[in-house]
Formats: structure tokens, C-alpha cells, sequence
């Protein structure tokens, strides 16, 4: 659990955080957004202290920040950053390898917990191993730096924009593998984000910061629903808020039974979005879709005003 | 249409035809009766007539046909008469020295007409741009001299008695050999000097803008002092000390010698030190220095670990190019008697010996050439995972 009471942090005269709480709670993962500038990266490196904050206090499950040895502190936060960070002169295991070295860890222990990152993020051992940082594709290179940050298991992971660099389908599979990754492991994560579609996507709570102060933090759902002000709006993709928030709604949750009437030919998985649904109206030029399962057996329906959530004809 | 068609390689084709001229319209070699008098010229159908004249056109003419319609294995050939060339041009100047010079006169010698310096210069080209079009390692560049070497040991062992440069250094071998060690002995303990100031400099200057600003200035206006100056300028403090402190003068402290010649070497040295290693360890990219101190690593365990060995391969660029200048700054040392081969320098300016200017001159190429080889060689092997 990391907690911000009142934390503030000045360069020079410069306010760069003003005064903002935050309370992240262990499993959650928590997304900073907002525009550049608005202080999002600063509060979290306050949280490692790679910037020590003026006011205000931090805590970590309870403790103080200062508290900590600095360099203990940032050995149990995994720490991934945009351009990945990784050791250019060291071969990819001996990078993922680094935090658990710097604690000592016995050479055959971090051998196995080496190993064990490699195949869960998909990098085979036997080929990945030796090579080098400059030798992997973006996504590659971003994969070895969320398992060097997890390397020693730390509870809490800090995330600078970790998936900015890559295009955008390297970007998807890669927010895909952390939501699965999350769901496995339910780490304290903070993420730090300028891409709306990302942090809706993967926040289980949205934090959005303007000139150093939080706007306004709730559930993805809560915000697209009910932006507490213009920027906030205007920040969610202001008339594509509708779009954002049918990519966070499942076509299950909205299907109704099969009815007596035709089975419609066009389909939609049960577990795609309404976004998706709706690109498939749209597409097929039909108001009602048939929705099937992984065996692609019907199992329900749905209608364009069903979709969008308007209330049955009486 | 022709499809497989590769493109003349233009670049070997013009190097044989500027060495035919060479060979044919300029001075092969001279002899001269002795030491004073200057020699008579000779062109290479002088020596061994037309037919052979000729008829040693024929390797360059095949190498240019070669090289007109390249494949690997074209090039290949070609690479080999580049080397066989290479090989015959001590043999040729051994067929020279017995044709030309009179056995009965021994002080008869034997001088390198320009024809040669240019064949020589035209057919090393020509070996480097073979070793680069067909993609041949830096150490197989350097195997391919070893015959080359090879010839020119036997010819100098066996023939080629008569040839100036060898009566000079018959001479002086003595003097040669303690010439090479001083030179060798001064430049490295310059280098070795300027590295550990230049390092421990860079460090102290690293955290402070200011200090930067002042020692760059002062590092700069160092090396603008033409380098007589400089000699000439440490020579009262120098004398003065010599004569003052007396652990100085035991280590044998003067206005002239080894002392000021290191001295100023080592001022010389520093600039580029300095600034390689200030800009090597400037330079490495600040993302990977956040994501190690994210990580937990230590200030020391970053600098050792991390940034160190990312900024190594250019401070060993430093190195190389102070000790390049070294080696020739050194030359000039030989003015105020700090030993070297610039003795031999400037000895044949004073006498118009143009093979004892060669004598001096030579090893220091060569010095010059095998260091930064070497260096040059170390710092691409330190390159982090053979990256970049």
C-alpha cells in the first residue's frame, strides 16, 4: 500500500507537485494521467526517491520513505521507464539478474528466478539469454525491463511510461501481457501515462493531475461517466468519452437471451467490447448482433438500443 | 539487360594506372658513390630494360582487369597480387642495387627514388581497399603483411647491403636502438602520466560547471603554445630547480633533457585526455544512469559498474590519439636533448642526409601506425556486447 499525504515538491521556485494525497492499495493499479508537465513522473519518483519530495509524507505499507535506506528502498520497488533503462554492455539474463545480485541473492537462486522471468514473459531462455540490449526489437527490450524490475519479487512496481516507445501493436500485446500479468501476481502498481486508451484500459484507478494538483481519481468507468470538470472531459477524449466507455463494457454484460425471433447473421464474441460490438453494426449495416461463444455457439443477442443503453420500447 | 552484372569497382582500376605511371615516368632509385656527392637517378627501364620494364606492368594491368568485373573470388585474386607486389618491390630493389652499384666502392650507395614511395603508398591503398570490399577482419589485414615483412627482412638481410637508409643505420645501431627506447620510453611515460592527471582532472571537473570552464580554458591555451615555445619557456624553472633541490638534480632535473620534454609532452597530452574522457563519461546515455540508480545501485556501484565501462571505449579513444601525437610531438624533444629518434631528424636536416631525416622518420611512423592499430583495435573490442 503507498500512501501521499500532502505531498509537494518545488524546484527552486518552480511548484511541481502541489499538496496532492493518493492512496493506492495493495493489488491496485493506479494510473497518473494528465498532459506534460503536470507533474505525473515527478510523483512517482518521489515514491522511490529518485526526487526526494519537500513536504508532505510518504508511506509505504505504514513506513515513512525516509525511513528506508535509499537504495534498500528502490531494491523491493521494481522500476520500469520508457526508454528501458537496460545495461547496454550486459547480455539480457545478467540485466534481469541485477537486482537480485545487488541483494546477494546466491548465484543458483537467481539462475532459477532468471529462468522463471524469461519464460513468463515469453523470451526462451536459449535464445534470449546472451544476447545484448541492442540486439532486441522495442518490445523485446521493454519485456526484459518489466522482468528486471520484477526480478526480486518486490510488491510495488512504479511504470514511466513503459509502453510509450513501441508502435502500436507491439503497445497492445504488451498492455495485454500485463493485464495478464497483474491478474497472476496483483502487484501495487503505479503507472504513469499520457495515453488515455492505455490507462483506461488498464487502471483499476484513474489519477488525473493538472499543474501538479489530482483533478479527480475514481474508477475508469466512474470518470468517463462523470468528469468532474472541462480538462478532465475534454482530457478522456471529450465526445469519444462514448467510445472509450463502450471499450470498457463487455457485449456479456448487455446481451439478452436468445429470442424466438431470426438469428441475426452478423456475430460478435461474448467477451468482445461494446466498441467492438458496435464497429461490427456498423460494418455488417445491422442493428442486431447474434453473440456466440469460444465454440461459436449462439448464446445470446444484442441490439443497437440495447447496446447503447436505452431504455426498451414499452 | 545484364542482370549479375556487379559494378566496376573504379577505385583499383585508377591506383594501377597512377602506379604504371609512376613506375614508368618517375625515379625508381639513385646511386651515388658516396655519402656527399648526390646520386644519379634511374627509371626502371633504365635498370632492366624495356622488356622488363614492361613486362612488370603486367600484375597492375591484371589486378585493374580484376577489379573492372569484381566477384570474391576476382577479389581475391587480386588481393593476392597486391601482396605479391608488395613482396617483389624489396626484390626489385635488390636486382637494382646489384646491377647498379659497383661492388669495389663501399661507401657506393644505394637512395628510394619517389617511384617507389609512390608504389609503395598506391599498392597499401590498394590492400585496404581490397581488405575492405571483401569484409576481411582487422587481424587478416594485419596477416597479410606478414609475407610482405617477411620479404623485406630476407632482402634486407641478403641484397640489399648497398641501400642508403641500412649504411646509415649500420652507422648508428647503436644509437638506434637507445634512440627507440627513449622515444618509446618518453611517449609512454607521457601517455601513462596524462592518463592518470587527465582521468583524476576530468573527475574532480565533472560535478562543477565552473571548474569545467576555468581547466578547459587552461587546457586549450596549453595546447595552442607552439611546442619550441613551451620547451623554451620551461627551461629557466627547470634549470632553476635543478640546481635548487637537490632530490631533483639526483633524478636528473635540468633546463634541458628528459625533464622539460616530459613536462611539456604531459601538458600536451592532457587536453585531448581530458576531454575524452569528460565527454566519455559525459555521454553515457542518462536513461540507463536513472534506471540504475532506480534499480538500487550504489553511487559507486553505478559509476564502477555502469557508467565506467560504457565510458571506456572512448577514453581508450583518448588514448589513442594523445599517444599518436605523442609519439610525433616526441621528435621534436630531440631539440633540447631529451634523446629520441628526432636526433636522427634533425642530425641529416643539419648534414642534408635525406636517408638519416628517413631513419628518424620511419620508426616513428611506424611507432605511430602500430599504436593506434592496436589502440584503435582494443577500444572497438571494449565496445559494450560489440555494439555500436
Amino acid at each position: 500500500m503507498i500512501e501521499l499525504f500532502d505531498v509537494t515538491k518545488r524546484f527552486g521556485s518552480e511548484t511541481a507537485v502541489d499538496g496532492i494525497s493518493l492512496r493506492v492499495e495493495r493489488g491496485e493499479l493506479c494510473a497518473l494521467v494528465g498532459t506534460s508537465g503536470c507533474g505525473k513522473s515527478t510523483t512517482l519518483r518521489m515514491i522511490n526517491r529518485l526526487i526526494e519530495h519537500s513536504a508532505g509524507e510518504i508511506h509505504l505499507d505504514g513506513q515513512p520513505v525516509r525511513n528506508f535506506d535509499e537504495q534498500a528502498l528502490r531494491r523491493r520497488i521494481g522500476y520500469v521507464i520508457q526508454s528501458t533503462g537496460l545495461f547496454p554492455h550486459w547480455p539480457v539474463a545478467r540485466n534481469i539478474g541485477l537486482v537480485p545480485r545487488l541483494l546477494k541473492w546466491p548465484r543458483a537462486r537467481i539462475q532459477m528466478r532468471v529462468e522463471e522471468l524469461m519464460s513468463l514473459l515469453g523470451l526462451p531462455m536459449a535464445s534470449f539469454a546472451d544476447k545484448y540490449p541492442h540486439q532486441l526489437s522495442g518490445g523485446q527490450a521493454q519485456r526484459v525491463g518489466v522482468a528486471r524490475a520484477l526480478a526480486a519479487d518486490p510488491d510495488i512496481l512504479l511504470m514511466d511510461e513503459p509502453f510509450g516507445a513501441l508502435d502500436p501493436i507491439t503497445r497492445d500485446t504488451l498492455q495485454e501481457e500485463l493485464r495478464d500479468l497483474q491478474s497472476r501476481l496483483h502487484k501495487t502498481i503505479v503507472f504513469v501515462t499520457h495515453d488515455m486508451d492505455e490507462a483506461l484500459r488498464l487502471a483499476d484507478r484513474l489519477v488525473v493531475m493538472d499543474a501538479g494538483r489530482i483533478v479527480q481519481q475514481g474508477a475508469p468507468l466512474d470518470l468517463l461517466r462523470d468528469p468532474a470538470d472541462d480538462f478532465v472531459a475534454s482530457l478522456l477524449g471529450g465526445d469519444d468519452r462514448g467510445f472509450k466507455e463502450a471499450a470498457l463494457t463487455r457485449v456479456e454484460e448487455r446481451m439478452l437471451p436468445l429470442s424466438p425471433r431470426l438469428i441475426a447473421r452478423a456475430r460478435v464474441h461474448r467477451e468482445a467490447t461494446l466498441r467492438q460490438a458496435l464497429a461490427v453494426m456498423f460494418r455488417e449495416h445491422a442493428d442486431r448482433l447474434t453473440v456466440i461463444d469460444d465454440e461459436d455457439m449462439p448464446v445470446g443477442e444484442l441490439s443497437l438500443r440495447r447496446l447503447v443503453g436505452a431504455r426498451p420500447h414499452e | 539487360m545484364r542482370r549479375d552484372a556487379p559494378r566496376p569497382n573504379r577505385v583499383l582500376p585508377l591506383l594501377m594506372l597512377v602506379a604504371l605511371a609512376a613506375w614508368l615516368g618517375l625515379v625508381a632509385v639513385s646511386v651515388a658513390p658516396n655519402r656527399i656527392v648526390p646520386g644519379t637517378g634511374f627509371r626502371a627501364h633504365e635498370v632492366v630494360g624495356w622488356a622488363g620494364a614492361l613486362g612488370a606492368c603486367l600484375p597492375p594491368l591484371a589486378v585493374a582487369v580484376l577489379a573492372w568485373h569484381p566477384s570474391p573470388a576476382r577479389l581475391r585474386h587480386a588481393l593476392v597480387l597486391i601482396v605479391l607486389l608488395l613482396m617483389a618491390l624489396p626484390a626489385w630493389l635488390g636486382l637494382a642495387a646489384t646491377r647498379l652499384v659497383d661492388p669495389e666502392l663501399p661507401q657506393a650507395r644505394l637512395g628510394l627514388g619517389s617511384a617507389f614511395w609512390v608504389l609503395l603508398f598506391l599498392l597499401l591503398l590498394a590492400l585496404i581497399e581490397l581488405r575492405s570490399r571483401l569484409a576481411l577482419s582487422r587481424l587478416v589485414g594485419w596477416v597479410l603483411l606478414v609475407p610482405v615483412l617477411l620479404a623485406w627482412w630476407l632482402a634486407l638481410a641478403s641484397w640489399l647491403e648497398p641501400l642508403a637508409l641500412l649504411q646509415e643505420y649500420r652507422a648508428r645501431s647503436d644509437q638506434f636502438a637507445t634512440a627507440v627506447w627513449h622515444h618509446l620510453a618518453l611517449v609512454g611515460a607521457a601517455v601513462g602520466a596524462s592518463l592518470v592527471i587527465g582521468v583524476a582532472l576530468a573527475l574532480l571537473m565533472r560535478p562543477h560547471a565552473g571548474l569545467q570552464r576555468a581547466g578547459f580554458g587552461v587546457l586549450n591555451f596549453l595546447q595552442t603554445i607552439p611546442s619550441l615555445a613551451l620547451f623554451g619557456l620551461l627551461l629557466a624553472p627547470l634549470a632553476w630547480l635543478g640546481a635548487n633541490v637537490e632530490w631533483l638534480a639526483a633524478l636528473g632535473v635540468r633546463g634541458i633533457g628528459w625533464a622539460p620534454a616530459l613536462l611539456a609532452l604531459i601538458g600536451y597530452s592532457l587536453l585531448p585526455m581530458v576531454r575524452n574522457t569528460f565527454v566519455a563519461l559525459e555521454g553515457v546515455d542518462p536513461a540507463v544512469i536513472e534506471s540504475a540508480r532506480g534499480m538500487g545501485m550504489s553511487r559507486r556501484q553505478v559509476f564502477l559498474q555502469v557508467r565506467l565501462p560504457l565510458a571506456l571505449p572512448v577514453i581508450l579513444e583518448g588514448v589513442r590519439i594523445t599517444t599518436v601525437q605523442a609519439i610525433g610531438l616526441t621528435a621534436v624533444a630531440a631539440l633540447i636533448g631529451a634523446g629520441g629518434l628526432g636526433g636522427f631528424i634533425f642530425q641529416g636536416l643539419g648534414q642534408a642526409a635525406m636517408d638519416l631525416v628517413l631513419l628518424g622518420a620511419l620508426p616513428i611512423l611506424v611507432m605511430a601506425l602500430v599504436a593506434d592499430a592496436l589502440l584503435g583495435a582494443l577500444s572497438e573490442r571494449l565496445h559494450p556486447g560489440g555494439a555500436r
